[in-house]
This record gives structure tokens, C-alpha cells and sequence, in this order.
């Protein structure tokens, strides 16, 4: 979140070990390939239940009517799945990831259908610095999420917090 | 009898820009924010409300996918309401993408947003001969009259046939 306001002071990073990446350490142009996951049809219907019940994404009869030409998943559900496999990633990759303060332009490509695989590319357009005392910096990403035919379904630009080396610096 | 004419019944014609709407408010719960989290976005402080205390949050706070899927619930629900009798939901469209969304302040547990939607551009392009595109800028406010979400989509909406 960008405004944090006395929320933002510097402190021990909790998740820090000698494998940590901080925000130093990544450079425009990095690119991270994550896992891929696979959506079930009661993914799709669960998901809907929750956020999104429209005939499409709960009904197939209804689905073959509608644009999609088919029961499909949520474009949340898929923004969430996106998160999941950046999450995983950046986890493994011991990257201290503090959120994110937006997404500047987002596009849902192709529908997701059940049984379809989804996996993510995750490039690192720019890294900017936050206020001298911010506990992370921003990376600028882009991001695109294919199905297993290699199929863009969906396809992002998002600002992502990376908790930055504060070892080297002391304030008080 | 004279039905009034809401969003999801009306042709994308009959949509005016300037047209506002309140879809209505949300209170998060504890138990729903952790849930989301854990599914989606597993990170201390969205699925251990003690781990997150040692955060910059200071607390657990929700994923900013879940204020979307909530978000896309609270539109389709307000939608819903006001189409009763409508028999034909294919005129509703899927979205095609956003942008400038932003987060802007955490929401916790118990935080109540409320969400507001307003058609700001109509696009003139035909998307398969039967499509036209409604932007709409959204925001969302806490129980502090804070604006913690914003974001503008472009949505489907079915043309007038000829």
C-alpha cells in the first residue's frame, strides 16, 4: 500500500535470512518463470459462487450462450491464480515481497476453461525507490499468464513492493 | 407496466456517461480475509492475523485481488436487484481489461467499504458486431470516508440490434 503513513518505519525484516533478495538485488530485465497451476471445474464454480455468480461462470448451458462459448472462469479467479503463482515464486526465490500498489493496465486475453493450465512470466521492467526511510522498493513488472496451448489469457503491468537491504543504513 | 430501466437491461446505446451508481457496502471479516489469502496470496499478513503484527502492516490486512473479487460481487449483486424480469442477461458482458487500479490504503477486518461506479467513457469501436465498450471509474471508500481502491474498467455491453 502506498500510504502507510507511521505504519512505514524501518524495522528487522522478519523473513530475512542469508538467502534474502532484496529490492538491491534485482535488476530491469530479470525475468522469473513460475510453477503452473491447473483450474477444475469446481474451482471455477466455487469461485463464482463467492464473487462472481453470472450464468457464464456458474452455468454451462448458460456459458454456451454468452460470449465465452463456454463455462468458464472468473477474471478475478484468474488475477487471484496470478497472485498465487507470483506468490509461490517470489517465495522460493527468497524475495520479501510487501504487496503491491496497483496495476496500471490489465487485459483478460482468452477465457480460462476447466482442465486448463496456467503458468506465468513475470519480467522486471523498472525498479524505483521509495521515501529514503521505506522499508521497500518498487519493481515495475510485467506480467503475462499463458494456458497450456501457450495461449495468452491475460496480461499485466503491476507495481510490486521488495523490502530493501536496510543493513547498510541506520537512522537514530 | 413501466419498468424502470437499469444497466444490465438496457442496450449499450441507452447507457449515458455521467450515470452513477452506489452498488452498496462490504464489511471484511477476519476468517474471509484469511481464507483468500491463504488460497491466493499467501503471505503472513494475509493469513496469520499474530505474524502480522510483526509486519509493515501492523495487522492482517486483505489481499487487494480479494477487494476485487468483493468488488466484482458487490456489481453483480447490485445488478441483479435492479434486472429483476429481465429474461435475456447475455446484454451483460464480460470485461475486457483495467486500468489505473490502485490500492491505496490497507483494509482489515472489520473495515467497511462502500463502492461507487460511474460511466465515464463510451468507446465507439464494435467488438463482433454486436459489442460496444461502457468505461467505468470505480472507487471504493472505508468507513473513515477514506478512498482506499480505485480503478477503471472496460465492460461489454450489448448493441441495439439493427
Amino acid at each position: 500500500m502506498a500510504d502507510n503513513g507511521a505504519l512505514l518505519t524501518r524495522r528487522a525484516h522478519y523473513m530475512a535470512t542469508p538467502q534474502t533478495r532484496y529490492w538491491q538485488d534485482i535488476r530491469p530485465g530479470e525475468r522469473f518463470d513460475t510453477q503452473s497451476i491447473t483450474i477444475s471445474r469446481q474451482d471455477i464454480l466455487e469461485f463464482a459462487a463467492d464473487f462472481d455468480p453470472q450464468p457464464y461462470h456458474l452455468n454451462a448451458e448458460a456459458a454456451e450462450d454468452s460470449i465465452f462459448g463456454g463455462l468458464c472462469a472468473s477474471g478475478w479467479h484468474v488475477t487471484a491464480l496470478m497472485m498465487r503463482l507470483l506468490t509461490d515464486t517470489f517465495t522460493g526465490q527468497h524475495i520479501d515481497l510487501l504487496g503491491s500498489n496497483g496495476v496500471s493496465n490489465l487485459r483478460w486475453r482468452k477465457p480460462v476453461f476447466a482442465g486448463d493450465t496456467l503458468s506465468s512470466r513475470i519480467t522486471v521492467v523498472d525498479c524505483t525507490a521509495a521515501s529514503d526511510d521505506s522499508p521497500f522498493g518498487y519493481i515495475n513488472c510485467e506480467v503475462e499468464v499463458d494456458n497450456q496451448s501457450d495461449e495468452q489469457v491475460i496480461a499485466l503491468v503491476t507495481s510490486l513492493m521488495i523490502a530493501i537491504d536496510g543493513s547498510a543504513t541506520h537512522h537514530g | 407496466m413501466d419498468k424502470p430501466h437499469y444497466i444490465r437491461s438496457r442496450w449499450f446505446e441507452d447507457l449515458p456517461v455521467g450515470e452513477f451508481h452506489v452498488f452498496g457496502s462490504y464489511t471484511f471479516s477476519e476468517k474471509e480475509i484469511v481464507e483468500f489469502g491463504r488460497k491466493y496470496a499467501p503471505q503472513v499478513y494475509h493469513t496469520d492475523p499474530d505474524g502480522a503484527r510483526d509486519t509493515i502492516y501492523r495487522g492482517l490486512i486483505a489481499s487487494g485481488w480479494h477487494i476485487c473479487a468483493i468488488w466484482m460481487r458487490m456489481m453483480v449483486d447490485y445488478m441483479e436487484r435492479f434486472a429483476t424480469g429481465v429474461q435475456d442477461g447475455r446484454r451483460n458482458g464480460a470485461g475486457v481489461g483495467f486500468q489505473d487500479l490502485k490500492w491505496l490504503k490497507p483494509v482489515r477486518p472489520g473495515h467497511t467499504l462502500t463502492f461507487t461506479y460511474e460511466i465515464i467513457a463510451k468507446d465507439e469501436r464494435i467488438i463482433r458486431d454486436r459489442w460496444g465498450i461502457i468505461r467505468s471509474r470505480n472507487e471504493a471508500f472505508n468507513q473513515y470516508g477514506e478512498l482506499v481502491f480505485s480503478f477503471e474498467i472496460d465492460i461489454l455491453a450489448e448493441r441495439r440490434p439493427a
